[in-house]
């Protein structure tokens, strides 16, 4: 497949407006301001693109709702918080392709009637900073941001945010309460940011991916780009893959990629000619597949079919050497850690959780912990204020369901069979 | 109209609201931890899970807006098990230390745990641990009990906008926390502990000292502080008092309280207050009884009216005392003493206020309702801050304010810094001057209404001077205003041309349809002047010069009025001077130290023949008196109220005073003695009688006071009787070109000769503060806590400095609450020839730091 999303990056400084220029970068802004601001609405719709962050929801449906909103103004937010652990889809953009988000943006901007847009940047990327700094600075230098955007009347003003380490603000309302300076909580919903975004005006938020998707739709038509992927599930993907694999990396696949073909074709299989034991196949809060199961067609619609979610198409990859109970403690902690505190059950779930997952996993499990562990997830399930505590409990859950023998094991005999092993 | 089913039960709705709301209006009870009625919605406790028809998961009855046609079930085996795992992660780290914990039995986790929780913990892993919090002097914190509904985060910072506290940290390991550690921020309301559903926030007042199930009673009453007249609940056990708390849906401050009302009852159990009558022995103040106190004072006062006539006695009434106290009183002074002699201190601000606005503008002006307050879309506030001398009005400004209202503030008032739209600070006493040219600018803008013509005159008649200051931007708010509130304080009121800025007031409130209201800092200013307890007017506001009136009460009273005014307030305190007075009566009050030249002011007291206090404390004034009455405080008696808004409340009697006697009472003994006599045998007899003979408390019943809602004229009428004529003006206004100016301040933790009696009051504000602005004290080479000499041409003494970032260069404020200490003893006046206030301004004041010991001994 032609490159559209990682376009030029081997080429060292394609972060330079010219790199990008030289490449058409840039000639779709001047096609959509040929079009009504609606009229990119309609293409993007029938683009059939979806959003990149995780749930997959229509583009266009999203900023339909926003449209019918009559306040002004209205504020265009790129999540660039990619925070969820095995993610670095975005970041080749950020830092390789700065242009092509902003570019983006500039049409997204455009047909949302938005004149102010921020990126909501991670703050462990500072070298993604700088870089889109400085592209900022260079597109407003060629007229492509500012007041009056290539004389054609246009206004888009758009600067960086960066987030302070909170994974929680990856979650668009907690995002927007950052970006007011406030304390990264999730904001209850409805109303939708697109009715009561920031400063309580319709505000859309897109991941960089969906965003840097746009000048494609724009420069090939919505139709041409709905015939990449799958039917309902369009346009290329990028699929970051880590883990026991033997050549890691950002791979950009048509939508709906089989997994098994991601994980052996494309990021050449299993290292050190070690078995596969499972794979997270879309982060770390989607839940786990064993090694049986990785004939799956990674795309929003398939994913949840066979148990699981695309997620951010983080696929994590973990050979026969891998303790399913380490993971699950692993990532609890993580969770945790980065509970904002806001409800309960994911405040007090995820500690109780983590506690108890260490205690197996150091060999005190007891009897009736593995009960108990789904009695907590059971509570935290659908309970939770946002995502956070559903991914937590998740993870819990797919770790049950496929590795419960591995746990019992651990309670058993007080000790990890595969650290002896190995 | 939307239409619901919750639990089998059809539920109509006019308005879009949770469903969480809506079952409660149909008396359905949906259990939650974090939400509270007051206070905006979280959703953080998912305690409120209901089943919706129609959708897959539980939602949150909190959070979920009622549509039509939602059918709603509140309780099943589902919900239950959801309610019971909520509770359970709760429990695991929290302490279980219900038979240790003050909250306990009347604790929401403990009732929840009760109803749903599970019977027992599976949790065995290690609790959290968070040391209790003792720091502060007033709140214990036991951040382990903490539930993290944030219902105190969202008080302080929605509700009071104090912003003291938030949660800090994150997940498991959130807790409140006040900023850096301290409490500079924290107005000590203690809302947050009313609205806290568990033992992580306490107060110390009663630590550990009862059971909530040990109470054994509680009375509804009226605080006893400003004139806001806040409804509380006075909890007593063993005839003492325990706690005094709002209650939520009661009374006008809807369950919010301040620092005084809520920390400040600790006075009436005091071991000062005054347990016998005394009488002056050879100089000394000596225990008596009753009887004898009472002949000696009815024997001498009736020697000096025979001597010297009625107009040699005098009484000043008070406005902590209650109406029907203050209508013995002047019926006393009137009937028995045969004088019209009757003040009170708030001629210093909110009687000559009120006679003046009224004069002009007609009875009843200045009662804007602190509700409209709320709903004000611009307010103006001016010379003084309602959030520290009515606090719970000066919340209804913040709540404007945060509604999107305007709020220009005219001077200093630090507690909206947070809240106002633009502050105007005059050169020091021109207010009345900025406030004039304001008034030409908004009526020249302005259509002339031509219905009053005093006050139609007195506009055409300004000057169009300007005290140096642009009001173009105060202008513009004031005439982009749709519902205008104007708020007005005493400082305006203590100047000598204090009447030309009332003016401008009235004007301006004229001029704009706006809504007005005086600040009071005492409970019952507006009762003491309906009561009829000023030189110049009967009850309900009847002058006294008026043959008819006169001829009406005098009819009613069985005997004769005087015909001619009486002294106001600090004529008398002259006449006393000058020999003129020969006895004067004080209920309740302290002019020795509450006026202004106070010392001069305790001299003249000293020269009487006989001076008569009733009152709970020795207060300066007690000390000096010939006969003291131990009255009966405001716990232990019967009586009403009349706040700012005019609305008539009742006090009810809590705990029992077998020592001392209510004030009526005292004054109906001396009266019969004087051979006056009165039968009331309860309070409510007087309110009878008051009924009777106000034309504004007609009909009046304690009965139909204790259902609410009494706001005056209660089936009466008032009197419309405003003027034609402006009274003439006083000389131009001096030029003040002094460094430093000494000014009065009224801070949020005191009120005087109550709070200074009140040992959690003096804990969280234990000495009187000269605030200053950081630009003069670094003039002075000052620094904030320097102890320092504070004199003016009246006296001195030493106080601790507060640098105050709010304040600007010019002056320094000093309240007038503590002993020794008081700012009035420093200040001269000047009557202002209209008002009669005094005229409190020009008091020029020089501040010097103390040598401490290190620096060697002042060679001076």
């Amino acid at each position: 497949m032609e490159k559209i999303l990682l376009k030029n990056i081997e080429n060292p400084n394609s972060a330079d407006i010219r790199e990008y220029q030289k490449t058409g970068g840039y000639q779709s802004i001047s096609n959509a301001f040929e079009m009504q601001p609606r009229d990119v609405i309609e293409e993007v719709k029938s683009s059939g693109l979806r959003g990149r962050g995780g749930a997959g929801f229509p583009t266009a449906m999203k900023w339909n709702f926003a449209n019918a909103d009559p306040k002004f103004p209205k504020y265009l937010v790129c999540n660039a918080d990619e925070g969820e652990p095995g993610t670095f889809k975005d970041r080749p953009i950020l830092e390789k392709n700065p242009h092509l988000l902003i570019e983006g943006m500039v049409i997204s901007g455009y047909a949302l009637r938005a004149e102010y847009g921020y990126i909501y940047l991670r703050g462990e990327y500072p070298l993604a900073k700088d870089i889109l700094d400085n592209a900022i600075a260079q597109a407003r230098e060629k007229n492509y941001l500012g007041e009056n955007i290539l004389g054609k009347n246009v206004k888009f003003e758009l600067s960086v945010y960066q987030g302070a380490g909170a994974y929680i603000c990856g979650e668009e309302t907690a995002l927007i309460e950052s970006l007011e300076g406030k304390k990264g909580q999730p904001r209850s919903k409805p109303p939708f940011p697109v009715n009561v975004g920031a400063w309580e005006m319709p505000t859309i938020v897109n991941n960089v991916e969906t965003l840097s998707n746009v000048p494609y739709i724009i420069a090939i038509g919505g139709e041409a780009y709905s015939k990449i992927g799958r039917e309902d599930c369009t346009g290329p993907k990028l699929y970051c893959v880590s883990g026991h694999v033997v050549k890691p990396g950002v791979y950009e696949l048509p939508m709906g990629t089989n997994l098994r073909d991601i994980i052996y074709k494309h990021a050449g299989g299993i290292k050190n000619n070690k078995k596969l034991k499972a794979v997270l196949p879309g982060g770390i809060s989607t839940p786990v597949l064993p090694a049986d199961r990785i004939d799956c067609l990674m795309d929003f619609i398939s994913m949840p079919k066979h148990g699981s979610m695309l997620g951010s198409g983080a696929v994590i990859v973990m050979d026969e050497s891998v303790c399913m109970v380490k993971v699950a403690h692993r990532a609890l902690k993580f969770f945790e850690h980065e509970s904002c505190g806001k409800c309960v059950p994911c405040r007090e779930g995820t500690g109780w959780l983590r506690q108890i997952l260490g205690r197996i996993e150091s060999g005190k499990g007891k009897q009736g912990d593995i009960e108990l562990l789904s009695d907590i997830t059971d509570i935290m399930s659908g309970r939770t204020f946002c995502p956070l505590g559903d991914g937590a409990a998740g993870v819990v859950t797919g770790m049950l369901r496929h590795f419960r023998d591995e746990f019992e094991e651990h309670i058993k005999s007080g000790h990890c069979k595969l650290s002896i092993d190995n | 109209m939307i239409t619901i089913t919750i639990n089998g039960k059809n539920i109509k709705l006019d308005e879009p609201m949770s469903v969480l709301k809506a079952a409660g209006k149909a008396g359905i009870k949906i259990p939650t931890l974090c939400h509270h009625d007051a206070l905006e919605t979280y959703g953080g406790c998912r305690l409120c899970v209901v089943e919706v028809e129609r959708m897959p998961k539980l939602q949150n009855a909190c959070t979920l807006i009622a549509a039509d046609g939602m059918v709603i079930t509140t309780e099943s085996e589902v919900i239950s098990k959801v309610r019971r795992g909520i509770l359970e992660l709760l429990l695991i780290n929290h302490p279980l230390d219900c038979p240790y914990c003050d909250k306990a039995g009347e604790c929401e986790l403990q009732d929840l745990v009760d109803k749903y929780g599970p019977t027992v913990g599976r949790y065995t892993e290690i609790k959290r641990k968070v040391p209790a919090s003792h720091k502060d002097e007033i709140f214990v914190r036991n951040m382990d009990r903490c539930v993290v509904c944030t219902r105190c985060v969202r008080m302080c910072n929605k509700v009071q906008g104090a912003s003291a506290i938030d949660i800090i940290g994150r997940g498991n390991k959130s807790r409140m926390e006040p900023f850096s550690s301290a409490s500079f921020n924290c107005e000590y309301c203690g809302n947050c502990l009313s609205v806290c559903p568990v033992g992580a926030i306490l107060s110390r007042l009663y630590l550990h000292s009862f059971r909530p199930w040990q109470i054994d009673r509680e009375v509804e009453t009226v605080c006893s502080y400003c004139g806001v007249g806040c409804s509380v609940v006075v909890q007593v056990r063993d005839d003492s008092i325990k706690r005094v708390i709002p209650r939520f849906g009661l009374g006008l401050n809807n369950g919010l309280l301040c620092s005084r009302g809520r920390f400040g009852y600790e006075y009436i159990n005091s071991e000062e207050r005054l347990k016998e009558p005394l009488i002056r022995k050879n100089g000394k103040l000596e225990k008596s009884t009753w009887s004898e106190a009472i002949d000696f004072t009815a024997k001498k006062l009736t020697e000096i009216k025979n001597s010297h006539g009625g107009d040699a006695v005098a009484g000043i009434a008070s406005p902590r005392c209650t109406n029907e106290d203050n209508y013995v009183f002047q019926k006393f002074m009137r009937m028995a003493c045969g004088t019209n002699n009757i003040d009170s201190v708030s001629r210093m601000g909110f009687a000559s206020a009120q006679k003046y606005l009224e004069d002009l503008l007609g009875q009843g002006v200045t009662s804007n309702m602190i509700s409209g307050v709320k709903n004000a879309d611009t307010i103006l506030v001016v010379g003084g801050d309602p959030t520290a001398v009515n606090p719970i009005l000066g919340l209804a400004v913040r709540e404007a304010a945060r509604n999107g209202a305007a709020v220009a503030v005219i001077g200093e008032a630090k507690g909206l810094e947070k809240f106002k739209t633009l502050k105007v600070v005059p050169p020091v006493f021109r207010e009345a001057e900025l406030l004039e040219s304001l008034l030409s600018e908004v009526a020249e803008a302005k259509d002339p209404r031509n219905e009053r013509p005093a006050v139609d005159q007195g506009i055409s008649q300004l000057s169009g001077g300007s005290a140096g200051v642009d009001t173009g931007e105060l202008k513009k708010i004031l005439l982009d205003g749709k519902s205008i509130s104007i708020i007005l304080g005493s400082d305006l009121v203590q100047r000598a041309n204090g009447h030309r800025a009332l003016f401008a007031i009235a004007g301006l409130t004229y001029m704009l349809e706006a809504r007005l209201t005086l600040l009071s800092d005492r409970p019952n200013e507006q009762g003491l002047i309906d009561m009829g307890c000023l030189p110049d007017t009967l009850p309900g506001g009847r002058p006294v010069t008026v043959h008819d009136f006169r001829d009406k009460f005098e009819n009613e009273w069985n005997g004769t009025i005087p015909e001619n005014e009486g002294l106001s307030l600090l004529e008398i305190i002259e006449g006393a001077e000058n020999g003129n007075i020969k006895a004067l009566y004080v209920m309740g009050e302290n002019p020795a130290f509450n006026l202004p030249d106070s010392s001069s002011a305790r001299k003249a007291l000293e020269s009487l023949d006989l001076l008569v206090v009733q009152d709970i404390f020795l207060t300066e004034t007690a000390e000096i008196a010939d006969v003291v009455f131990p009255s009966s405080g405001w716990a232990e008696k019967q009586g009403t109220y009349t706040n700012l808004e005019r609305r008539i409340q009742l006090l009810n009697k809590a705990v029992g005073a077998s020592s001392s006697m209510e004030d009526w009472k005292i004054l109906k003994e001396v009266s019969i003695k004087m051979g006056y006599q009165m039968t009331y045998s309860s309070a409510e007899d007087v309110m009878d009688e008051i009924a009777t003979v106000s034309p504004l408390y007609s009909d009046l019943t304690y009965r139909e006071i204790s259902a609410g809602h009494c706001l005056w004229p209660y089936h009466g009428k008032p009197l419309r009787g405003e003027i034609n004529e402006l009274p003439a003006s006083a000389e131009a206004p001096e030029d003040y070109k002094e460094d430093l100016y000494l000014v009065i301040d009224k801070p949020l933790f005191h009120s005087g000769s109550l709070s200074r009696k009140s040992p959690a009051l003096r804990k969280i504000c234990p000495e009187p503060l000269l605030r200053i602005g950081p630009g003069h004290a670094q003039k002075l080479g000052l620094k904030d806590g320097d102890l320092v000499d504070v004199s003016t041409s009246k006296g001195g003494f030493d106080v601790t400095l507060s640098v105050d970032d709010c304040l600007g260069d010019g002056k320094v404020y000093l309240s007038n609450n503590f002993e020794d200490r008081g700012v009035l003893s420093l200040m001269g006046y000047r009557l202002d020839p209209v008002t009669k206030a005094p005229g409190i301004e020009g008091c020029a004041v020089k501040i010097q730091k103390k040598a401490d010991s290190s620096a060697g001994s002042d060679k001076s």
